[in-house]
């Protein structure tokens, strides 16, 4: 039961740091990014592209995975969305744009084998792979019955820690307030003189950072890289999560990523495997009903 | 001269009678000389699948090449086209139909996945095309294609053919193997439930394992979009079981040895179809050594057409073939056989598809999987190699079973 409890709590941290790109991309922008889970998987994909193909140290590796995703954050930015703005094209054109995106990424790196154009991206096609053994640094403990692995434990106090800073940042510092601004009411933060697309801009850096950042660890602690891992393991999840938490709520999504493992957990042990998905979303049609507003978010009002 | 008129008359004659009729052998009265023998592959080169469809379609345009290459079949070019089912069974179909009613394919080949050949075997035999299946392995594959747990529906399919070795032969075989080498008492049973491939795998060796004494504890289902199996995987362990039985395929079957090794377990693995490729040895590294599987083929197999295949396919790709090139390498030159006996029309496509059909039961050819024949099922009765995993991405060989049980 201990190892199951940790695993939850693994899983959940992962569903978490996903989700705050997408909930940090919802508050401000109003729209769903759902070009998040292929930044999930290119995040992994690129960094283990640069640690077994082109001899990079995994730390080095991880950095320039983790900016690689930033960038890709400007791409969302300048070729998904701002042209919609600018055209004040309805926020379905924008979901519908970054489920584009997220295809054309997922089948550029599905493309990649020795001798293609996107082989210096990655060359293993629609196959999954994991870092070799020795690769990434991953000591494993064996303490009272538990099996405590390097690369799961860190993903906790790092899910922390980073949702700390960046609720500090969105709180307390000149950028937060800005990006509060704009969540609020863009016409009038750029009225009060804010570079609101410079602010949208950081949003989705910051988003696919994180988002990239998820896929790194997703990838070193289950040793399963491939172009779908985005797609199959947390786009769906990632969304549930949202809901449970609070539609744009940073504290909302860490809680309800590490609810829905909690929930998968006890539907495992209660009823088995298969029940994982269904009970998970059993609750978030509960919540949905009887809390639409999710855990920490603010009650729908419709602006007249 | 006279005389070397005469005999230049006779040369010319037989150069005219040559171009104008197949070679004796054949039995053939129509011309095959400068015709297209069309074929579609339908492969899963994205998507779960993704693992196995490239293997194939390698070996496919291997054989492809090196037919033409030495002037076709009786003269006739082979042209095949891959095309991705995306690892999806509704694409699968939808390719089937596009291929047999639009592009008017002679016969086709695939898909990759059971859980596709459900959608695609169906079809092909409604519209009465030769489908040959090269990597599909569950239940009811062949000979009756139609049979789903609803219609119960074991009628024969005519047109269904498959060189790819059935689980219900590999997995018993692997079994009795580890058996009667280690004699293991208990055995957990991990299965995705919700793939036809997986599922079938699992109820096959629940099938299988009492025959050989081994009590199976337990037998854990889960999705194969579960993304961490680590639960899974701490639920099996617990129970200290002497094997544990994989029958998932792609990510899959890495991810649970991974874990179980993590998790100080040291028994035996044993698997699938799934576990027959370089890419899953690989990522299952040194967690994956010694997962045993029965295959279809091994590399290093003595068989006389194998050898030149190895070599063949390695000038061409720079690296190893594996089970899913060879049987892609082994199908096109089932096709080409069974369409050099046929006497095709090229004229009249139903007819050609009836008269392909016809000479496939009786092909008989010297291929990298061995002597192959099919069996009145339209299945493959061959040799089965029992192969583990090297931990470096390769395998080693275990056993050979020249007379499979099952």
């Amino acid at each position: 039961m201990g190892q199951q409890l940790l695993d939850a709590i693994f899983i959940g941290s992962i569903y978490a740091l996903f989700a705050v790109g997408y909930t940090l991309v919802f508050g401000i922008l109003d729209i769903l990014n759902l070009a998040h889970s292929a930044v999930f998987m290119f995040g992994a994909a690129i960094t283990y592209s640069l640690v077994v193909n082109h001899g990079q140290s995994f730390w080095v590796a991880c950095v320039l995975g983790v900016a690689a995703c930033g960038v890709m954050g400007l791409v969302i930015e300048y070729i998904c969305l701002r042209p919609l703005r600018r055209r004040r094209a309805p926020p379905i054109a924008a979901l519908i744009s970054t489920i584009g995106l997220a295809l054309i990424i997922v089948a550029a790196i599905e493309q990649g084998r020795p001798g293609t154009f996107f082989a210096w991206l990655w060359v293993d096609g629609a196959n999954s792979v994991a870092f070799p053994t020795g690769a990434v640094p991953n000591p494993t403990w064996h303490v009272a019955g538990l099996t405590l692995e390097a690369s799961r434990i860190a993903i906790i106090p790092i899910t922390i820690v980073l949702m700390v800073v960046l609720g500090y940042v969105m709180r307390f510092t000149q950028v937060g307030r800005g990006l509060r601004a704009v969540a609020e009411n863009p016409r009038a933060a750029r009225l009060m003189g804010l570079d609101v697309d410079r602010m949208i801009t950081l949003t989705l850096v910051i988003s696919s950072a994180l988002g990239g950042l998820a896929g790194i660890l997703f990838g070193v602690a289950l040793g399963d890289i491939s172009p779908y891992i985005g797609r199959d393991n947390v786009e769906v999840r990632g969304l549930a999560v949202i809901v449970l938490g609070g539609m744009g709520s940073i504290p909302g999504a860490v809680a309800g990523g590490y609810l829905l493992g909690l929930i998968e957990l006890i539907a495992f042990l209660a009823l088995g495997s298969n029940a994982r998905l269904g009970v998970a979303f059993a609750a978030l049609f509960l919540m949905l009903v009887l809390r639409p507003q999710g855990l920490f978010g603010a009650q729908l009002r419709e602006k007249v | 001269m006279k005389g070397v008129r005469l005999v230049s008359f006779l040369a010319a004659a037989i150069v005219v009678a040559s171009c104008g009729s197949p070679p004796t052998s054949s039995g053939n009265t129509n011309t095959y000389s400068g015709k297209v023998i069309k074929l579609g592959a339908i492969l899963s080169i994205t998507g779960a699948g993704g693992v196995y469809g490239p293997q194939s379609r390698d070996g496919m345009n291997l054989a492809v090449k090196q037919i033409n290459a030495a002037g076709g079949v009786l003269g006739a070019t082979i042209t095949l086209t891959i095309n991705d089912d995306a690892s999806l069974k509704a694409t699968a179909a939808q390719l089937t139909q596009t291929l047999i009613q639009s592009e008017q394919d002679l016969a086709l080949l695939g898909p990759t996945l059971s859980n596709s050949a459900v959608g695609a075997h169906p079809l092909a035999e409604s519209l009465k095309t030769p489908i040959l299946a090269v990597s599909t392995t569950g239940i009811h594959i062949v000979p009756d294609c139609n049979w789903s747990a609803a219609t119960q529906d074991s009628t024969p399919c005519k047109y269904v053919f498959r060189d790819s070795l059935g689980e219900q032969t590999a997995i018993p075989n692997n079994i009795q193997s580890y058996a009667n080498d280690a004699h293991p008492a208990t055995g957990v049973l991990l299965v995705a439930s919700d793939d036809k491939f997986s599922s079938d795998g699992g109820q096959i060796v629940q099938d299988t394992v009492g025959k050989y004494g081994i009590n199976l504890l337990k037998v854990i289902k889960f999705s194969k979009a579960q993304p961490d199996l680590s639960g899974e995987v701490t639920q099996a362990v617990q129970l200290k079981p002497d094997v544990i039985f994989i029958t998932s395929l792609g990510g899959i079957p890495a991810k649970i040895m991974t874990e179980a090794r993590k998790q100080n377990w040291t028994g035996q693995f044993l698997g699938g179809n799934g576990f027959n490729t370089a890419t899953v040895s690989a990522q299952a590294g040194a967690a994956g050594m010694g997962a045993r599987s029965a295959s279809a083929w091994y590399l290093g197999n003595t068989f006389p057409s194998n050898a030149e295949f190895v070599s063949a396919y390695r000038t061409e790709y720079n690296k190893d073939p594996d089970q899913f090139a060879a049987q892609g390498y082994a199908a096109i030159n089932i096709l080409a056989d069974a369409a050099k006996r046929a006497n095709l029309t090229f004229t009249d496509l139903a007819g050609d598809r009836d008269k392909l059909r016809a000479t496939m039961e009786t092909v008989n050819i010297q291929t990298p999987l061995g002597p192959f024949q099919f069996t009145p099922q339209h299945d493959v009765k061959q040799t089965v190699w029992v192969i583990a995993m090297d931990g470096k991405g390769g395998f080693t060989l275990v056993h050979k079973i020249t007379t499979p049980t099952a």
